[in-house]
C-alpha cells in the first residue's frame, strides 16, 4: 500500500484524468500514524481514539463501522480537517495536519468533499445555487452555472436545477448535497451517514451514484455507516470499536467472515 | 458574481422580513419623530430671535431664557445709544396673563410682549403700518398671535375679553409662534403693558434690542458696549443668543432630556428587533452555515453574511420609516398650527439613515458571535 514513488502528486492532473492514470498515484489520500485524540480538558479529559495506524490509497472506498461512541465520527472529522490535533501524526493528500493552525485547516477542507446525514442545503437557494456556492469557494465565477448543471445533470437532476430544496424529495435533496460536494473535483469524500435518512431505494441510488462518480474521478471516499445494505460497494471495511481498530479487511474477507456457511461452529457452544 | 446569500436569506422567510422592516421602520420613525420635536425646540428658540429687528441684544445674567426673564435698568440703553455704528435702542417688556377666551370664559397663561409701537422691534410687517401703530397705541388694546392655540378663542379684530381682570380689546393679529414657552402670544404698547403688569415700572426693561447701522462691525460694537456697561447686563449677539435659549431648553429642561431620551431608546429598540431577527436567521441556519465552514468557507465570510442582512434591513426599513415620518411631521405642524414647526433637514435625513445603519449593524455584531463560533464539526452528529 505504501509506494515509495517520490513522484510529487499533482491534484489537477488526477481530477482530470481517467481512472486508471489517478490511481498510479503515489501519495495515500489519508495517512495516520499514532493518532490519538482526546474530548475536554484536564481532569475530564477523555480519550476517544487509541493509537490509529491507518492507510488509504487513492482510490479506495472505505467504510467505517462500529457501534456508537465508538470514535468514528470522531474520525472522519479530523481526517475532514475539522478539530485541531496535537497528538500522533495524521497527512491527508500528503498534508500533516498535526500542528495546523485553523487557517490552514480551512485551506485543506477546501480540497475535501462533505457529504452528511441531513443534506444542510439553504433552503432559500435553488439547487443550483446551493451546488454554486461550493464552487465559489475555489473562484470559478464565470463558470460556476455551467458547472454547477452539468454535476446535477451527472446525478440526473437537470430537470430540477431551479427547484428548492422544499419541492425535491429527500434523495433528492440528498443528490443535491452530493453534487455540491463533488462539484469541485476533490481528491477526497468524507461521507457521514449518507443514507440514513433515505429509504432503501434512494439510499441504494445514492450510493451507487457516488460509487460511479468516485470512479470516474478516481477520489478516495471514506463512508462512516450502518447501512447493512451498502456494505458491497465498499473496498475495506474497518471496524472501530471505543476508539480502538477492532479489524481491518478486504471486502472479500468482510463476505467469507460473515457467510453463515464459513462460521465457527464454535460461536454456537455456550 | 456572488450567490447573494445575505439577501436571498432574508427574501426567503417573507413574513420575518414584513416584520423586521416593520421594526426598522418604527424606531426609525421614533427617531425621525423625537429628533423632530428637538428641531422644532430648537427652532421656536430661534425664531423669535431671528424675527426682532436687532444685532445685539441685552439681558439680565440671570435669564434663562425667553420667558424666564430678569429685569435690569433701562439706563443701560440710554448709556449706549451714542456708541459709533448703533443706529437705535429699543426695549422690550414681557411677561405672563391669564387670558380669558371670550367664548368659553376659560382662563388661560398668555405671554405678552410689551414694546414701543414707533420702534420696530419686530420685523413682521403688519406691525409697521401706521394703522396698526396706531391701533396699539389705543389704550387696552392688544394684538394676538394668529398661530396661539385655538384653547384661546376667537381673534377678530374688536373682540372684548379680559385679561387678568382687566378689559381690553383685541386690535389686530400677527403671526409669529410660540413654541414651547408659550401657548399663545400677544402684543401690546409699553403703555398697555404698564397698565395690564402694574405696578410693574417702565424703568425696569427684560430685553434691550440694539439695532445696528447698515455695514457696522458687529463684533467691534459689541466690545464697546460691553466695555460700557456694568455687569448687570449679558452683551450677546443674535446668534449668541439663539445658541443660549437652544441650550437652556435642550441642556437644561425636561422637554430636551426627554426627545433626547427618546432617540436613545428608540434605538435601543430599533437594536433589539433587528437583533432578534438576526438571531433567529442565524440559529435557524445554523447546521448550513456551519456546513460552509466545513466547505471551507471563512468565519469571515459568514461574518459579512451577518452584516450585509443588517445593512439590507436598515436600508429597506429606513425607507418606509422616513416616508412615514415626512407625514407625520406635516400632520404635527398643522395640529399645532404651526406652532411647533417640523422640518426635515438633509443633516437629520443622513444622522438618521447613519444610525438605522450603525443601529443594524451593531444587533448584527450582537448575534454574529453565534455563527463566528459554530463549530464545523458539529455538523457530524
Amino acid at each position: 500500500m505504501m509506494d515509495a514513488n517520490p513522484t510529487p502528486h499533482n491534484n489537477h492532473a488526477a481530477a482530470n484524468s481517467n481512472a486508471g492514470v489517478a490511481i498510479a498515484q503515489s501519495t495515500p489520500a489519508v495517512e495516520t500514524h499514532g493518532l490519538n485524540y482526546y474530548f475536554g480538558q484536564g481532569d475530564l479529559r477523555k480519550q476517544v481514539l487509541f493509537d490509529l495506524n491507518l492507510t488509504f490509497p487513492r482510490g479506495q472506498i472505505a467504510i467505517i463501522t462500529g457501534p456508537s461512541g465508538s470514535g468514528k465520527t470522531t474520525f472522519l472529522s479530523l481526517i475532514g480537517a475539522l478539530r485541531t490535533i496535537h497528538d500522533g501524526s495524521l497527512k491527508v493528500m500528503g498534508r500533516e495536519l498535526v500542528g495546523m493552525n485553523n487557517a490552514q485547516l480551512v485551506e485543506v477542507r477546501r480540497g475535501i468533499g462533505f457529504i452528511f446525514q441531513a443534506h444542510n442545503l439553504f433552503e432559500s437557494l435553488t439547487a443550483v445555487q446551493n451546488v454554486e456556492m461550493a464552487v465559489e469557494l475555489l473562484g470559478g465565477f464565470g463558470s460556476k452555472r455551467a458547472q454547477a448543471i452539468a454535476m446535477l445533470e451527472q446525478l440526473g437532476l437537470g430537470h430540477r436545477v431551479t427547484y428548492k430544496p422544499n419541492s425535491l424529495s429527500g434523495g433528492q435533496k440528498q443528490r443535491v448535497a452530493i453534487a455540491r460536494a463533488l462539484v469541485n473535483q476533490p481528491q477526497l469524500i468524507l461521507a457521514d451517514e449518507p443514507t440514513a435518512a433515505l429509504d432503501k431505494e434512494s439510499g441504494r441510488d445514492v450510493v451507487t451514484l457516488m460509487q460511479t462518480l468516485a470512479k470516474e474521478q478516481s477520489c478516495t471516499i471514506l463512508m462512516v455507516t450502518h447501512d447493512n445494505r451498502i456494505l458491497d460497494v465498499a473496498d475495506r471495511i474497518i471496524n472501530l470499536v471505543d476508539g480502538r481498530l477492532e479489524s481491518d479487511t478486504s471486502m472479500r474477507d468482510f463476505v467469507t467472515a460473515h457467510d453463515p456457511k464459513t462460521l465457527d461452529p464454535r460461536m454456537f457452544m455456550l | 458574481m456572488k450567490t447573494p446569500l445575505a439577501w436571498l436569506n432574508l427574501l426567503h422567510e417573507k413574513t420575518r422580513l414584513l416584520v423586521a422592516i416593520a421594526g426598522v421602520a418604527f424606531a426609525v420613525l421614533l427617531i425621525f419623530m423625537n429628533l423632530g420635536f428637538l428641531g422644532a425646540l430648537s427652532l421656536t428658540a430661534t425664531q423669535i430671535y431671528s424675527q426682532m429687528n436687532a444685532e445685539i441684544f441685552l439681558r439680565s445674567p440671570q435669564t434663562l431664557e425667553i420667558s424666564t426673564t430678569k429685569s435690569f435698568p433701562r439706563e443701560r440703553l440710554y448709556q449706549i445709544a451714542g456708541v459709533e455704528g448703533v443706529q437705535q435702542t429699543m426695549p422690550v417688556y414681557v411677561g405672563y396673563q391669564q387670558w380669558r377666551n371670550p367664548e368659553t370664559r376659560f382662563s388661560r397663561a398668555m405671554f405678552v410682549y410689551g414694546i414701543n409701537p414707533r420702534d420696530p422691534v419686530f420685523t413682521l410687517p403688519e406691525l409697521q403700518a401706521p394703522e396698526a401703530i396706531a391701533a396699539l397705541q389705543r389704550p387696552n388694546t392688544v394684538f394676538i398671535d394668529r398661530l396661539s392655540r385655538p384653547e384661546f378663542g376667537p381673534q377678530t379684530t374688536g373682540i372684548e375679553t379680559e385679561s387678568d381682570r382687566r378689559r381690553v380689546e383685541i386690535g389686530g393679529q400677527f403671526t409669529l409662534g410660540g413654541g414651547f414657552a408659550s401657548d399663545g402670544t400677544l402684543i401690546v404698547s409699553d403703555q398697555n403693558f404698564l397698565r395690564l403688569f402694574a405696578p410693574r415700572p417702565l424703568n425696569r426693561i427684560d430685553l434691550g434690542l440694539v439695532k445696528l447701522q447698515p455695514g457696522a462691525d458687529v463684533e467691534a460694537v459689541k466690545a464697546t458696549v460691553r466695555q460700557l456697561l456694568p455687569a448687570d447686563v449679558t452683551v450677546l449677539t443674535q446668534e449668541e443668543i439663539i445658541g443660549r435659549d437652544r441650550d437652556f431648553w435642550i441642556g437644561t429642561t425636561s422637554t430636551g432630556f426627554i426627545f433626547s431620551m427618546g432617540v436613545a431608546v428608540s434605538f435601543i429598540v430599533g437594536t433589539v428587533i433587528v437583533y432578534q431577527i438576526l438571531y433567529t436567521d442565524i440559529s435557524d441556519h445554523l447546521p448550513e452555515y456551519a456546513t460552509l465552514k466545513a466547505m471551507g468557507y471563512r468565519s469571515r465570510y459568514l461574518f459579512k453574511i451577518v452584516l450585509q442582512e443588517a445593512v439590507i434591513l436598515a436600508v429597506m426599513g429606513y425607507v418606509p420609516g422616513l416616508i412615514l415620518s415626512l407625514g407625520l411631521y406635516e400632520l404635527t405642524t398643522n395640529a399645532t398650527s404651526g406652532g411647533l414647526p417640523m422640518g426635515m433637514t438633509v443633516g437629520r435625513v443622513v444622522f438618521v439613515l447613519l444610525l438605522t445603519v450603525s443601529m443594524c449593524a451593531l444587533s448584527g455584531l450582537i448575534s454574529v458571535r453565534k455563527v463566528v463560533t459554530a463549530d464545523p464539526a458539529e455538523v457530524f452528529s
